[in-house]
């Protein structure tokens, strides 16, 4: 066991118990409580493990560099992601919430986030739970980074979501590397860490924001605006195994005049979205894929609303949703 | 009949072709027949023909040439006669005859070869996304244009991003519950 492993909570030691172990089971799924506590550790240290580095995203034909700094804070964390290329965005997250910052044109605007988890925090909070959807299995040692770490293939039991093959650093289990894989393993999306620090405080959260940075960073009202959902006009059922619903808020989108219901359906790792307005005329049910498959979204009419769904999911998860809709026979008369 | 006269004026100068007046007759119809004169060439020199016997016996025997080398038994007995005939009755116009490349057959079939092939694999790679013109896709499918705002707003809980051009739609056979 590792010096990393001597200092790791109680909690995270079956989880860096489970990366010591060879690679001789490769083939093999880890049995569910094992599976659950690595991933629970993995989870874990993308929240409580000081770093700071520069990672590379890739989609489709295009590819990002981005650097994230991240602080544990008690039992939460302060981080920031700020895009290296391309549009001058940044988002930073601590207990109070996340917003992003994008400067475009020599304009600023600020937006509240409805999440604040971004790589290398893929994993849930409850990571735990997952191990009843995905199949966990640890692969061989490779190296990301600079740093050695395992690869571990997390793979859905049913075809309700993509599955990650995530790569997991030795010491403290924070993953180097997420690639999301469809249904035949091909890559969906993926996250490399290219330059990593572990361990270090890092340089700008550690002397705290100055009273410039907190102004500009303050949000304005308007940005801010999200209401509870007064009278829900629309009931889902048959959500897809161990999804529910984690979000359901009034906002403004942009280019929209009107506030529109935005529900979140997760099971920790994988979100669909459902947004909900008044249909203006009928709706023609219509079906959409991102050009690797990756997203799907589909648009039809529940009742007098327009419902639209959408998410990193495969088509069966965003159909389900789609179909399990319904006009709430009450909501007319309350 | 009225038929125009090809003056000096008309005619490519001696100075600009290193050929004989002769030769370059023969050319012209050689190329005549392969269709690689400009219309306006082709008209002048089937204008031409109807003043010279002797080139419209050689492009029968050019014809009969081309037609024994791709293993056709075509007779052109006549040919001549049954021209001059035909020019004699037409009033009108000597248009310029739809360009046929027939004396260069493989080059078509090679050329058709490549086309299909190129279709096949477009058509058997329908996620290719490279591959697949979008805005042909778009054409038949519906639109959505309104997409963007609801990608954009599942950006917090997705880092791609993914803007309305990237995905394709069709018509989906959800059915609507009562």
């Amino acid at each position: 066991m590792t010096q990393w492993c001597m200092r790791m909570p109680a909690g995270m030691l079956a989880g860096c118990m489970a990366l010591s172990v060879p690679a001789v089971q490769a083939a093999d799924p880890l049995p569910p409580q094992e599976a659950a506590a690595l991933l629970q550790r993995m989870s874990d240290a993308a929240r409580r493990v000081a770093y700071e580095g520069v990672f590379v995203m890739q989609h489709g034909a295009s590819m990002q560099t981005l650097s994230i700094v991240n602080r544990p804070v008690g039992t939460a964390k302060e981080s920031r992601l700020a895009a290296l290329d391309g549009v001058e965005r940044e988002i930073r997250c601590s207990e109070t919430g996340s917003v992003s910052r994008v400067i475009e044109g020599g304009q600023i605007k600020l937006e509240k986030r409805l999440n604040s988890r971004y790589f290398p925090d893929l994993l849930p909070p409850n990571a735990a739970a997952l191990a009843s959807w995905y199949h966990v299995k640890p692969g061989e040692r490779v190296r990301v980074a600079g740093l050695d770490c395992r690869q571990i293939e997390v793979s859905p039991k049913d075809d309700f979501r993509w599955g990650y093959v995530l790569c997991a650093e030795q010491g403290t289990g924070l993953p180097l590397k997420a690639v999301m894989v469809n249904e035949s393993g091909q890559p969906l999306m993926q996250y490399a860490f290219a330059e990593i620090r572990i361990g270090s405080l890092p340089r700008v959260e550690s002397r705290g924001l100055s009273k410039t940075e907190q102004t500009a960073w303050t949000m304005p009202p308007a940005a801010a605006a999200t209401r509870p959902i007064m009278l829900e006009t629309v009931s889902v059922k048959n959500l897809p195994p161990g999804f529910s619903r984690i979000t359901a808020v009034k906002r403004k989108l942009p280019n929209k005049p009107e506030e529109v219901e935005h529900w979140v359906f997760s099971d920790g790792l994988t979100h669909i979205s459902l947004f909900l307005e008044p249909a203006l005329q009928p709706i023609e049910s219509i079906r959409g894929q991102s050009k690797q498959g990756m997203i799907n979204m589909a648009k039809r009419q529940v009742g007098t609303m327009q419902a639209t769904i959408l998410g990193d999911a495969p088509w069966p998860a965003i159909e389900a949703i789609a179909m399990g809709l319904e006009a709430r026979s009450d909501a007319a008369t309350r | 009949m009225k038929i125009h006269v090809m003056t000096e004026s008309t005619m490519p100068s001696q100075s600009e072709q290193q050929n004989s007046p002769a030769e370059s007759r023969h050319e012209n119809l050689s190329a005549l027949i392969d269709g690689e004169l400009s219309d306006g060439m082709a008209r002048i020199a089937i204008t031409q023909l109807g003043h010279s016997p002797g080139d419209l016996a050689r492009l029968g025997e050019y014809l009969a040439i081309g037609d024994a080398m791709r293993g056709l038994n075509t007779r052109h007995d006549g040919f001549s006669a049954r021209v001059m005939a035909e020019l004699e009755n037409e009033p009108v116009v000597l248009a310029p005859v739809q360009k046929k490349r027939e004396s260069r057959p493989t080059l078509w079939l090679a050329a058709a070869t490549a086309a299909a092939i190129t279709w096949v694999v477009w058509q058997s790679n329908p996620r290719d996304d490279l591959a697949v013109p979008l805005a042909s896709v778009q054409q038949t499918a519906p639109q959505f244009d309104e997409a963007s705002p609801y990608l954009a707003a599942h950006q917090d809980f997705a880092q791609a991003v993914i803007s309305t051009q990237e995905m394709r739609f069709t018509k989906a056979s959800l059915e609507i519950r009562p």
